[in-house]
């Protein structure tokens, strides 16, 4: 189980993100470089369609693989009233022989991404990740030196946190209540629920950049 | 990691498996010093695809197998024999096939019995059975050489070792012998260096040698 919110933001202004996530994680951000392939099951394989991603971190020197389940979101009123996404999440890592084996399981390639950015990872109430990256298709299959930008000068933003059903209420607080900080440059809520880039941002930024940020927004 | 040979006992033409041969076995061990440490379990399951067309099943592959290792409690290995692919992964795998429900487990089986160490060496001898059940399918057992994680180098040791193991088991004339046939491991995509993908490797083929025998001892009785 995860929680996640979402946001946008010019890429003009990364840089100015960076400076104030830097201030209020104290750690420092590490490079983000994920091919993100998703499955989905062949025609006749299962009783219901099913998804899955791969998901191969270039960054490092030996990719390392993930696989990756999202399930449904949770539901009911008290969900809704809720500003953050909660649902199932479940990963493994995998060797690198993972693609081959779903293919041979009957999946395909539904669509694939680049994600190219940096994350934060830091403890605030939970374990907290800030992804923030430019999102890149590719013109070939597979072809990662060829990706181009799917939102020119738009890159996304996800706050993520682990979580279980006993202490997801807990989890919602850590990553809502961080999310207010990040309030001057953007605006994070559930996905598929985007309102946008803000109007503060342009201001916020330039505050954060003239001085390094040291000014409290 | 130290290497380890897996065999499959295969019954002399027109005889079974039963319990007494496993009793003899670990007798066997025993009488060459094998000193017993422990109970060991690895876990089989293989799984069958999800069709909404049953005569499209030919599409899917029916030696899809996924495995847990004593030794890796964590981790967890899927094979497909045909396509020669193994994966080490997560146990959170597990949960993560269970949600997409496009393969089922179709039958679970267990290797569980007793390890012995002797000298540098560790045995393993198991039974065969399916999970919630005693009948016995057959016999496995694991020699592991612990200082050498090389296939190639441990090999003429182990094969000496295997011809001691074979005239003490020889004595107790059994209706059957041990068999070690290695996997071709490069067409595996795996290297000289041992792992526990390589044990995952050799048990999918014991399975098939299995499957074999028991299909080849069903038609004799036919």
């Amino acid at each position: 189980m995860e929680c996640v919110v979402q946001g946008i933001i010019e890429t003009q202004y990364v840089e100015a993100l960076e400076i104030l996530l830097q201030g209020l994680c104290g750690v420092h951000r590490q490079r983000l470089g994920v091919h993100e392939i998703c499955l989905k099951s062949g025609p006749n394989l299962g009783f219901v369609a099913s998804e899955v991603r791969l998901l191969c971190d270039i960054e490092q020197a030996e990719p390392t693989w993930t696989v990756k389940h999202v399930g449904g979101a949770m539901r009911g009123a008290g969900a809704e009233q809720i500003s953050v996404l909660v649902r199932s999440m479940v990963e493994s890592k995998a060797s690198k022989n993972v693609l081959r084996l779903f293919y041979a399981l009957g999946y395909k390639v539904d669509h694939e991404l680049l994600r190219v950015g940096f994350t934060f990872h830091f403890q605030r109430g939970a374990p907290i990740t800030v992804t923030v990256s430019s999102v890149n298709k590719m013109l070939k299959l597979h072809a990662t030196d060829e990706a181009v930008p799917v939102t020119p000068g738009i890159q996304l933003v996800e706050v993520t946190a682990p979580a279980t059903s006993e202490n997801y209420n807990e989890v919602v607080a850590a990553v809502s209540s961080f999310c207010e900080y990040l309030a001057p440059l953007l605006h994070l809520s559930k996905p598929g629920a985007s309102t946008g880039v803000v109007p503060t941002a342009a201001a916020a930024a330039a505050s954060l950049m003239s001085d390094g940020g040291g000014t409290t927004l | 990691m130290p290497l380890k040979w897996v065999f499959n006992w295969q019954p002399n033409a027109g005889s079974t498996v039963n319990s007494q041969i496993l009793n003899e076995v670990s007798q066997c061990v025993e009488s060459i010093n094998g000193v017993k440490e422990g109970r060991w379990k690895a876990t089989l399951t293989y799984y069958k695809p999800m069709l909404r067309d049953q005569a499209l099943a030919a599409e899917f592959p029916r030696d899809f197998l996924g495995i847990s290792l004593p030794e890796q409690p964590n981790k967890y290995y899927f094979i497909l024999r045909g396509h020669k692919i193994v994966l080490e992964a997560d146990s959170s795998i597990q949960l993560i096939m269970e949600k997409l429900q496009s393969y089922k487990s179709r039958v679970a089986l267990n290797f569980e019995g007793f390890q012995y160490q002797l000298g540098d060496f560790q045995l393993r001898v198991g039974k065969v059975v399916p999970t919630h059940s005693e009948n016995l399918r057959g016999i496995v057992m694991e020699v592991e050489y612990l200082p050498i994680s090389s296939l190639e180098k441990s090999r003429q040791l182990m094969e000496e070792f295997v011809d001691i193991w074979q005239d003490a088991v020889s004595k107790r004339s059994l209706p059957g012998h041990f068999l070690h046939i290695e996997p071709n491991f490069s067409d595996y995509g795996l290297a000289d260096h041992y792992t526990s993908q390589h044990t995952a490797v050799q048990y999918a083929h014991v399975m098939a040698q299995l499957i074999a025998s028991v299909q080849a001892g069903q038609a004799a009785r036919n």
